[in-house]
């Protein structure tokens, strides 16, 4: 029975990683340390990092763009290894690519069909059957059916992301990796891009894989994963994240008058107080044990210690929010580890 | 943000705190710091900008200052002074020839500017314009000169005496240059033997066009095409792989790199066959007299524009930025010009750069060209050859680089 179901799960994973390591070269400059996940079939998979986590790296390997020379670990992309060569072709031939700038993606100068047909014909993808897909894709993601046969240039950055989108769905990739889908996107249209991506998840079923700085994209990924100076602190999906906080994530936000830092260590010296974090000039955020309860025994401690509370809310922490506090308690363990003379 | 930090936030958005650097000369300064860094960013370019133009102009007096002496012009002697020469006059038979030796004597040791490969005694070798006509056409020598009949008998008589030459007028650029160096013979056979200097003296141009052709288009358009050639199939190759962007994206598919190469070869191979044509067409409706096959003509010519093609390809593909191929493609198409025999025969520049220029298409595809048109011969030989291995060398390095080429999205 074990077997059977280990044999499930792993027909399930379209993306296996153990161990890995890049460097370049390898050993010396490390630029991903230990790095391991799984990403199932039919998941939306987020790497979220600061600018210059690893994230690109981590890609580059899954798509056969770094040499073997320059990485080691367990690598699989929909069960073919990027570790040789010869699995190059058939490896690509399964996954699709959303680079981060369209230029990168798009010629200007021709028509999204024929933009699609390129692509398309470059997977052996007949021009009939392209135009039926891309026809599909495009009208799946909304742009408008005047544009498919103008000039590229006309399209505005919105449709211009989303036909990037259908030529990277063009060849019915087994994974789809996009890299800063949302890049150059206004904010107010953040949203629809990765509702756009949302919906073709749903509706095709394709593996996805997002790397992204926006914390906004942790809304539609099923599983997330935290990289920071090339290690993976942490995996899993985000509201089970989230939930790890202390009091799962419950924060009690104080507005209090002429906040400062004596004030700020006064609340922390309450026993049930885990967390605390200053948000804003005279906001603070708290995270405790046993919240309902010690939710008034808090406000009474700040009475009585002439802290002045203008205001109190509670509130659920957002992604944002675990993610700022995960990458600040990695910085502090650092802080500690180096004081400590590397101990 | 701390108390300090907003002060100074607060002082660089108040105009009036900043001061005297709040001034457009402050802002120019500053610009131009940016672009100074910019640049920086493009090392290579920098240095192309900064290295080739001294460079060129470093060759270019190199070539001139160190120029050696143009070498003796290869020649031909014929004489029918030897024949029968039988007095109208007096009906005296003679067979005088002694001033044909005397002037073979000044043309092979006392004229530098000839070097005499040859000489035919009509009276021995009836056949003998023809075999020196056929070493005009193969290019063994660039002029015939030719004493008449009564040669030594004129001289004798103290009349004038009769020399023609034909010089080798498919290099137009040369014939005046072969004329002098008979000028120079002449003159230093009068010195040798105490003549008047009284010659009638007659000239051919060989391989000239027929009458009812423009002289000047000819000569003009038969140099030029070569280097028209050359020059649009370089033009149009010099960014086709270095401003497609998406190419990175394109290896991210099954889509190989030798596939995305070739597939530029093909194309502009096949647009290049369609430039040729069209270019031949115009030709021979404005007026050009072709003496070879109009075939050869076209081989020739593609096998020129292949040349440019390629070397487009391959400073396209070696380039990172598009300044940067159109940077290399200036500097070596100036490189290429200077250096075909345009302005020093490659046979008088010193010898690196002779053995530099022969590698260059242009010293090949200019002459292949010329022959063609001018001479009639076949396009296939030692030019067509050195461009076809030319060819072949810089394909297979630009396939190399295509191959080790970093491409990253």
């Amino acid at each position: 029975m074990a077997t059977k179901n280990s044999e499930l799960s792993s027909s399930e994973i379209k993306i296996s990683v153990k161990h890995l390591n890049v460097g370049f070269p390898l050993g010396e400059k490390q630029i991903i340390k230990d790095v391991s996940f799984d990403v199932k079939k039919g998941e939306i998979n987020g790497f979220l990092g600061i600018s210059g986590a690893g994230k690109t790296t981590i890609i580059r390997v899954l798509t056969c763009q770094i040499p073997k020379k320059n990485w080691e670990g367990e690598v699989t992309v929909a069960k073919i290894s990027p570790e040789k060569k010869s699995n190059h072709r058939e490896l690509l031939s399964k996954i699709g690519y959303v680079p981060q700038l369209e230029n990168l993606n798009l010629y200007y100068d021709l028509t999204p069909m024929v933009n699609v047909e390129i692509f398309a014909s470059n997977y052996g993808i007949d021009k009939d059957i392209a135009v039926k897909k891309a026809q599909d894709l495009l009208s799946i993601l909304d742009v408008p059916e005047d544009t498919w046969y103008n000039k590229t240039r006309s399209l505005s950055g919105g449709e211009k992301k989303r036909l990037s989108f259908a030529i990277g769905m063009i060849n019915d990739p087994d994974i789809l990796f996009l890299d800063e889908p949302t890049t150059g996107v206004d904010a107010a249209k953040r949203y629809d891009v990765l509702s756009y991506l949302k919906k073709i998840n749903r509706n095709t079923g394709t593996t996805m894989m997002i790397i992204t700085h926006d914390l906004e994209a942790a809304h539609i990924c099923d599983t997330v994963a935290i990289l920071r100076a090339g290690k993976l602190l942490e995996y899993g999906d985000p509201k089970g994240l989230i939930s790890s906080l202390p009091s799962q994530g419950q924060i009690a936000r104080l507005t209090i008058e002429d906040l400062d830092r004596n004030k700020i260590n006064k609340v922390r010296d309450f026993a049930p107080v885990k967390k605390v974090m200053r948000s804003g000039n005279e906001i603070l955020e708290v995270f405790m044990e046993d919240f309902d309860i010690n939710l008034s025994k808090l406000v009474e401690y700040c009475i009585h210690n002439d802290i002045k509370i203008i205001s109190l809310s509670r509130d659920e922490a957002t992604f944002r929010r675990y993610f700022q506090i995960r990458i600040k308690e990695e910085e502090e363990r650092e802080q500690r580890f180096e004081q400590g003379g590397g101990h | 943000m701390s108390g300090k930090s907003r002060d100074k936030h607060k002082s660089i958005n108040d105009g009036k705190k900043i001061g005297d650097k709040d001034t457009g000369l402050f802002r120019l300064k500053k610009m131009i710091k940016k672009e100074f860094r910019l640049l920086g960013t493009d090392k290579m370019n920098l240095l192309i900008a900064l290295v080739i133009p001294p460079a060129v102009i470093f060759l270019f007096a190199f070539m001139i200052n160190q120029a050696g002496e143009t070498p003796p012009i290869p020649c031909v002697v014929i004489s029918s002074d030897s024949n029968s020469f039988v007095n109208p006059n007096s009906y005296v038979e003679t067979t005088w020839d002694n001033y044909t030796f005397a002037y073979l004597d000044a043309v092979d040791n006392h004229t530098e500017s000839l070097d005499l490969l040859a000489f035919y005694n009509t009276s021995e070798e009836v056949y003998a314009m023809e075999i020196a006509r056929e070493q005009l056409l193969s290019g063994e020598i660039s002029i015939i000169i030719v004493l008449n009949v009564e040669f030594s008998e004129m001289i004798i008589g103290g009349m004038p005496a009769f020399i023609e030459s034909v010089p080798d007028s498919s290099d137009i650029m040369n014939i005046q240059t072969n004329l002098n160096a008979v000028a120079d013979s002449i003159a230093a056979f009068t010195d040798l033997n105490n003549l008047t200097p009284q010659f009638v003296y007659n000239t051919y141009e060989e391989f000239s066009i027929p009458s009812e052709y423009s002289f000047q288009y000819n000569y003009n358009i038969t140099l030029t095409l070569s280097f028209i050639i050359f020059g649009i199939s370089m033009v149009l190759t010099i960014l086709v792989v270095v401003q497609e962007k998406p190419i990175p994206r394109l290896l991210l598919s099954p889509a190989k790199r030798e596939e995305i190469l070739l597939s530029k070869y093909i194309t502009y191979m096949m647009i290049l066959a369609f430039q040729v044509t069209t270019i031949m067409v115009v030709c021979l409706m404005t007026g050009l007299y072709c003496r070879g096959s109009l075939i050869q003509l076209w081989i020739a010519l593609y096998t020129v524009g292949m040349t440019g093609l390629s070397l487009g390809i391959f400073v396209s593909t070696l380039s990172n930025t598009k300044t940067e191929a159109n940077q290399l493609f200036f500097a070596l198409f100036i490189v290429i010009v200077l250096l075909s025999g345009i302005f020093i025969p490659v046979d008088a520049m010193p010898l690196p750069l002779q053995i530099f220029a022969y590698i260059l298409p242009l010293s090949h595809g200019d002459p292949m060209i010329r022959g063609i048109v001018t001479k009639g011969k076949g396009f296939f030989g030692f030019d067509f050859l050195c461009l076809m291995a030319l060819v072949a060398a810089l394909i297979l390095i630009t396939f190399l680089i295509m191959k080790r080429k970093r491409y990253e999205v």
